[in-house]
């Protein structure tokens, strides 16, 4: 191979780093309005009626608009289940004037100015009639509970309840030695990236309403608009510039609908920038997650029961809910083969902000419980944390708990292996040795971090843990890439154009699917051009999400290659193909059981985290994260670190710091000073990251998806090594310090 | 309000509006490096070089920036030839979703430019005005060290 597994330099770095990338708040339109939204800043409130004299009175106020104004009152990505705008129309849609969320969208204020939109804004007079709030997942579920969606013909809260059986459990806890019973606690999760949610839409010399956003799939994007404004897609173009991070967070529409719906009744052009604040109460969130696992094993470590209770909270809407909760439950198992499993997991509406994609889908909820279960039982077990892995761990032709065997290309005891051996570990006489640590060093010899301030007696740790993840869609849905590559030239190939959708969100899959095009034509890389991220010049990839672009556009880049070739040496000229790849077939989880082959493939990963305790203040600091990822095949190698990096950030930030806090119709954390991300004090000192490359069988060139993988045992880990540090288990995330030192302290945990 | 201050080594007399803070007079001259991300000092992708040290242009009014002098990412190249701190964001794969690479250039420039030979630490103290959410920061602390070896070798 001559292009694909070089670092290459992103060719869309040069403009990055002169400031001449194109974010959605860097273009202005001439003649552009501006547009406010007005948020509902209720959890559950029934809107009975809006006034906009004032508003509309006010200078430079062009319009408000309201439910009223909205042809088709309602979106979703599954679920069509959220009014564009929420209030009472003429259309009488039943539920569309319920508030659900202090998020919820209210009305639209359309000005001259960015300040005539938000003075009219202020002027709005709203009726809120305000309805009982359900504000945990418990109370969702009680008998009595309030409906968050009382339109829909099913009286209670759940939008998903699913059970995974598989075996005997019965004869499986009579074989099991030891049991292990815990509850847990995982936390939500703000997508943080560093650009608000921003855009303009204006209508086009076609008529077309054109809108320039951030988001994660053109298309869907594209599909969502012409729903709610009742048009056909062709009527709706989506394009996406440079685009400020994502991780799951524009997965869902934000401001798509509203933004487009203003250019479509005012013909004139209209640019919308949300806060940070605005961001932060307006898109969706990680799923919090009540977990109860009762586990057991044998005393050789085998593990041969399993049942396991999931619940997590939904919010306001369904968003991608449904198939999150079984991405978790199906992660629940961990990356082992359990012959006797009960998996019940239940995904509920509650009155909080939406929860949906945040990298991981599921995936970090249900690992989590795994992991901490194996910790136990290693404990329980008095049995080295490596070898009860070995002993359980999925391998080439296991069955998964959904009864189908797992596909081809499973890496994860190679995984397993080369984590031990990266992290110091030594395998002697049928059982895995942990390193020495090195001596505990003084506080002047610790790296310069935030912890080098407070404590003397830094006690210190270390903890694995592993994971695995599906690549692209699953459970039965259709899941297919398409892309058009064209070559140009009349004896030779002069330069060939790649058409290609996918949403270039940070990861580099713009400068990655130009090298695999070179790889496949057999071009210089410089040869290849691209027309990229618009509906109206590029076919349909599907999202950047679920770890998928690398694994399904590669294989549709290549399909489209050999097919430009073929036709170039039958001499046409151009030479064009369109080409969709269609993944391996899944198939959806039966009802009562859970049967089925869920997953495409997988992606495995395994972390060993180093910690060091502050038992005087409770804080935490990881002094080195080591991650062992098998990508199959890196592409570039030099992305491939930035998102192991950058996974294990977040994952980081999720375990130790990052607190998001909604209760009572209020998200208190609407800030990035009251909501810490880590900053580069708070990252590990040190994130070694070893890149392991078992080709996946149905990979482009054996590529893996991989960029969700190395969030997932981060949390596990940790905690692992905070036990080590410290003799206390924690149960819940996120632990600030005030957590550490209360559990240090014999409190909660 | 009439401020005249030097951005990139160009004297501008500019209309500032009351209250208008530097980082929206910035975009509104067509500064597009210096990045909206809060309004709090917190994020840091508004960072400019104010004076030559780097700062959170959201946090400073507009009508403060009369008499100074202020560089932005614009103003880092020498006429089309990248400052050597670029080519080595570029290089060293620093450079993700590049919402922040602007601020994390200018707060690398402004310890760079007072200390030609910082440690780790003193590097992790200059990014830590910045935040970033794609790359836990192991590549722009790899880049500016990369550019501290080869202005040490010059």
């Amino acid at each position: 191979m001559q292009i694909i597994g070089k670092s290459i330099q992103r060719f869309d770095a040069l403009d990055r780093v002169t400031g001449r990338a194109i974010y959605p708040a860097d273009i202005d339109l001439p003649g552009q309005l501006h547009m406010k939204v007005c948020f509902a800043g209720h959890a559950s409130a029934r809107v009975k009626a809006i006034h906009a004299e004032k508003a509309l009175a006010h200078p430079g106020v062009v319009a408000v608009f309201t439910a009223a104004d909205v042809p088709v009152n309602e979106y979703g990505l599954i679920t069509p289940d959220q009014p564009v705008l929420v209030g009472p129309s003429p259309h009488g849609k039943p539920g569309e004037d319920i508030v659900r969320f202090p998020g919820d969208q209210v009305a639209l204020v359309v000005a001259e100015t960015e300040e005539a939109a938000a003075a009219g804004r202020a002027l709005l007079e709203i009726d809120y009639e305000p309805l009982p709030p359900v504000d945990s997942m418990e109370d969702a579920l009680t008998a009595d509970a309030p409906l968050v969606h009382p339109e829909r013909a099913r009286r209670d809260n759940i939008i998903l309840e699913q059970n995974v059986l598989h075996g005997d459990l019965t004869a499986g806890w009579a074989e099991a030695d030891v049991v292990v019973e815990r509850d847990y606690f995982t936390s939500s999760q703000e997508h943080a990236y560093l650009q608000p949610e921003a855009g303009v839409a204006y209508i086009d010399e076609d008529g077309r309403v054109v809108e320039i956003v951030a988001g994660q799939y053109t298309h869907e994007d594209r599909r969502q608009i012409a729903h709610a404004l009742d048009l056909p897609e062709e009527r709706v173009v989506v394009h996406y510039p440079a685009i400020g991070g994502a991780f799951g967070g524009r997965e869902d529409m934000s401001i798509q609908i509203v933004l487009a719906l203003a250019a479509w009744k005012l013909g004139r052009p209209v640019k919308l920038v949300w806060t940070r604040e605005e961001s932060i109460i307006g898109h969706h969130k990680r799923h919090p997650a009540q977990m109860h696992a009762k586990w057991g094993a044998r005393r050789d470590g085998r593990i041969v029961a399993a049942e396991i209770d999931l619940t997590l909270d939904g919010g306001a809407y369904a968003y991608t809910s449904a198939v999150v909760l079984k991405n978790a439950l199906l992660a629940a198992a961990g990356p082992y083969e359990i012959d006797n499993i009960k998996i019940s997991g239940w995904v509920v509406y509650t009155n909080h902000t939406p929860n949906g994609a945040f990298r991981g889908f599921g995936a970090p909820q249900g690992i989590f419980l795994a992991e901490m279960q194996v910790h136990h039982l290693a404990e329980a077990l008095q049995m080295d944390p490596i070898t009860l892995r070995e002993r359980n761990i999925l391998r080439e032709g296991s069955i998964l708990p959904t009864g189908s065997v797992i596909p081809p290309g499973v890496s994860m005891p190679q995984v397993l292996e080369r984590l031990a051996r990266e992290a110091g570990w030594r395998h002697e006489n049928d059982r895995w040795l942990r390193p020495e640590l090195p001596e505990l060093p003084l506080p002047d010899d610790l790296p310069h971090t935030a912890l080098d301030r407070v404590s003397h007696e830094w006690h210190r740790g270390l903890g694995l843990a592993i994971g695995f993840k599906n690549i692209a869609y699953s459970f039965g849905y259709p899941e297919t890439c398409t892309v058009t590559v064209e070559l140009y030239g009349d004896g030779e190939i002069e330069y060939a154009l790649l058409r290609y959708a996918g949403a270039e969100v940070g990861q580099g899959t713009h400068s990655a699917m130009a090298q695999v095009a070179a790889e496949a034509l057999a071009l210089p890389l410089a040869a290849v051009r691209l027309v990229l991220s618009d509906t109206a010049e590029t076919q349909d990839v599907g999202s950047a999400s679920a770890s998928r672009l690398t694994f399904m556009a590669g294989n549709a880049v290549i399909g489209a290659a050999q097919e430009a070739l073929q036709r170039w040496r039958d001499g046409r000229r151009p030479a064009v193909a369109e080409y969709t790849y269609h993944a391996r077939r899944t198939t959806p989880f039966a009802p009562e059981t859970g049967e089925c082959d869920p997953h495409v493939a997988y992606g495995y990963v395994g972390q060993m985290a180093d910690v060091a305790v502050d038992p005087e203040t409770g804080q935490v600091h990881v002094l080195r994260l080591l991650t062992v990822n098998d990508v199959g095949q890196a592409i570039n190698p030099q992305q491939v670190e930035g998102q192991i990096h950058g996974a294990v950030a977040q994952g980081v930030g999720w375990t130790l710091q990052e607190n998001y806090i909604e209760k009572e119709g209020r998200v208190w954390t609407p800030s990035l000073s009251t909501y810490l991300i880590p900053t580069v004090m708070d990252v590990p000192d040190e994130m070694p990251a070893v890149i392991m490359e078992e080709p996946d069988p149905q990979g482009p060139y054996g590529a893996r998806g991989m960029a969700e993988m190395p969030f997932l045992p981060v949390a596990p880990a940790i905690i692992a090594a905070i036990k080590d540090a410290t003799g206390v288990w924690f149960d819940s995330i996120p632990l600030t310090p005030e957590k550490v030192w209360a559990g240090l302290h014999g409190g909660n945990r | 309000m009439e401020i005249r201050l030097t951005v990139n080594d160009e004297q501008k007399i500019w209309q500032a509006a009351p209250g208008e803070n530097l980082r929206d007079l910035l975009r509104r001259e067509g500064y597009l490096s210096v990045k909206y991300g809060c309004d709090s000092g917190t994020c840091g992708v508004c960072t400019v070089l104010f004076d030559g040290r780097a700062a959170h242009s959201c946090t400073i009014l507009a009508a403060q920036a009369d008499g100074h002098k202020v560089t932005t990412v614009e103003g880092l190249d020498d006429q089309g030839r990248l400052d050597a701190l670029q080519e080595a964001f570029m290089e060293t794969g620093a450079v993700q979703c590049g919402y922040c690479t602007p601020g994390m250039l200018l707060a690398a420039k402004s310890l760079l430019a007072e200390n030609q030979t910082p440690d780790d630490d003193e590097i992790k103290d200059a990014l830590n005005t910045v935040l970033c959410r794609c790359t836990g920061y192991v590549k722009q602390e790899k880049a500016v060290k990369l550019f501290i070896t080869r202005t040490k070798g010059a």
